[in-house]
């Protein structure tokens, strides 16, 4: 499959995908029939310490379906040359009394910038979660796939003084992978939902790690009509 | 939907315009060079069995001057100023070290100390003329550490040794200067630079032209305002080489090292540098760390980052101590 055919079938998944993707954690069990909408702040680390805001909308469908899209930036001076949008949702796929397993489908579009290079990926964020959620409070566990499909690397000057024959443009195989792991917590107070999640990352060889192989999320949701 | 399904086609129009080529990432060549194993235009030598780029200046029979490059993982390319000394009437050798710089990589498990330590007795062993020719060595940063741990094995085979800034001779040492160098804030963008490459690019421990490309991206780190080392800017080089770096740290955090314990036996005066600018080292850690030495000439390298050689204001301040120091032994 060439590039072009690569980003067409991740941009259809973003924008015609009936379960879709998410970034942040919900509590399918909490009493919130009237609030479609949904605002999320959210503080945490994920490959560097990253501010976000998101927003989802609840589907009226037979199993809960929340459409979600979210955007994060890194710290630092230069906060608007790196960030990352995730579109897509997360499904309720399953019930048992107060268990509930969920599946949550991301499509990734980042953006990294130094003096060495320019990084333009589109990826894919596909995880799956179940736990224990009652209508006060949750605790799950999670684990998911962060695919890096397709990057376009244009090396800068600094780089090119390196390797001045280091080539620009799209590269293939997937240019990246990693697993990750661990647990989420939240409480919901009436219209509002306050969660935090952590656990570790690794590689798709499941022997290298990142730099800081951690991730943890604080958020914040507020739901409404 | 139709402002989205326009958006999307947009995308894909943009996406779609800007292809030029389609690249593999785990190939040599595209962005970063070939090693001297693959490419014969790249000067070389084999030694114990590895291809390793190098390159000599003087004349042969001269006193040798050995120029050992940091990391692991680096390259000499930063040290080409010590050419110079070839003017001076030394012979220079330079060379990178298995797994670094264009020389030929190996697999994680193949690199050990003693694999090191060899490979420097067989580069002195392919240039040397005969037994009675001087040996000097020029050690930077991690240079510097194989540099003593090969004198701590070897005291009689130097007639002279110059460290400029050794991370440590001990593994505590040298975790604890790590750690220093390291400590950048969170919210800076230094620490964005290094850590958010994690989630684009990603290479098994074989796929040495993945993870080099993305240990070059760290360089960044290293040398930007941000880092405590103090350094005026990007230092040069061929290719990282990311999995000898791993390799050595692990053997370390696993075997552990102490390179003083015979260091006593070491004859000579040793030269032993260290920049102004670099917050994580400084006049008392390089004290600590030159003392189980006999006698050290300890020189602050002003004006200068950790990379003092690379740069004018360290290069100037740095090569007439040097010079100095290497003819009174030669």
């Amino acid at each position: 499959m060439n590039i072009g055919n690569k980003i067409l079938m991740i941009v259809l998944l973003l924008s015609f995908q009936g379960k879709q993707l998410y970034s942040q954690s919900i509590n399918w069990h909490a009493d919130s029939s009237q609030q479609k909408h949904m605002l999320n702040v959210n503080v945490g680390l994920d490959y560097g310490l990253v501010y976000g805001v998101g927003y989802g909308y609840k589907l009226s469908t037979d199993f809960p379906i929340v459409l979600m899209g979210s955007v994060s930036l890194p710290a630092g001076e230069n906060m608007l040359d790196d960030y990352k949008v995730k579109l897509g949702g997360s499904a309720d796929v399953f019930q048992i009394g107060d268990v509930h397993a969920s599946v949550n489908l991301n499509g990734v579009f980042r953006v990294y910038n130094s003096d060495y290079v320019r990084l333009i990926n589109f990826g894919s964020d596909f995880s799956a979660s179940i736990g224990y959620y009652k209508q006060k409070w949750m605790v799950s566990g999670e684990f998911g796939f962060d695919k890096a499909i397709v990057t376009h690397i244009k090396n800068g000057p600094s780089y090119l003084e390196i390797y001045p024959l280091a080539q620009d443009g799209w590269y293939e195989p997937a240019t990246g992978g990693n697993f990750y792991y661990g647990l989420q917590t939240g409480i919901s107070l009436k219209q509002s939902d306050i969660y935090l999640k952590a656990g570790k990352v690794i590689a798709q060889d499941f022997k290298t790690t990142p730099m800081f192989p951690f991730y943890a999320q604080l958020g914040y949701n507020f739901k409404f009509n | 939907m139709k402002k989205v399904f326009w958006f999307s086609c947009a995308i894909i129009a943009c996406s779609v315009m800007g292809c030029k080529k389609e690249l593999l990432i785990y190939e040599d060549g595209f962005l970063v060079p070939l090693t001297a194993d693959v490419d014969p235009s790249v000067p070389s030598i084999l030694v114990n069995g590895s291809v390793l780029h190098a390159e000599t200046y003087g004349n042969p029979d001269s006193s040798i001057l050995l120029v050992l490059h940091g990391g692991p993982g680096s390259d000499y390319r930063y040290l080409l100023n010590c050419k110079a000394f070839a003017d001076s009437g030394y012979f220079v050798i330079f060379y990178d070290q298995r797994g670094s710089g264009l020389s030929q990589r190996f697999p994680k498990e193949s690199y050990s100390m003693d694999v090191m330590v060899d490979e420097l007795t067989g580069v002195i062993n392919y240039y040397r003329q005969t037994p009675e020719q001087k040996i000097f060595v020029l050690g930077h940063s991690w240079g510097a550490m194989l540099a003593t741990a090969y004198t701590n094995e070897y005291p009689d085979m130097f007639s002279g040794v110059i460290l400029a800034e050794p991370g440590g001779f001990t593994f505590q040492d040298m975790l604890e200067y790590v750690g220093r160098t390291r400590s950048v804030g969170l919210l800076s963008e230094v620490m964005s630079d290094v850590l958010y490459p994690d989630q684009f690019i990603t290479g098994n421990v074989d796929e040495h032209a993945i993870l080099d490309y993305r240990y070059a991206l760290l360089s960044v780190a290293n040398d930007g305002e941000d880092s405590p080392i103090g350094n005026e800017g990007l230092s040069p080089f061929w290719r990282s080489g990311a999995v000898i770096n791993i390799a050595l740290f692990e053997y370390g955090d696993k075997y552990g090292f102490d390179w003083t314990t015979n260091l006593s036996s070491y004859p000579n005066k040793i030269l032993f540098v260290y920049s102004e600018r670099n917050t994580a080292y400084g006049q008392a850690y390089a004290e600590h760390v030159s003392s189980p030495y006999n006698e050290v000439q300890l020189v602050q390298i002003n004006n200068a980052g950790h990379d003092m050689i690379s740069f004018p204001s360290g290069w100037n301040a740095f090569f007439p101590i040097a010079i100095n120091y290497l003819n009174t032994l030669n």
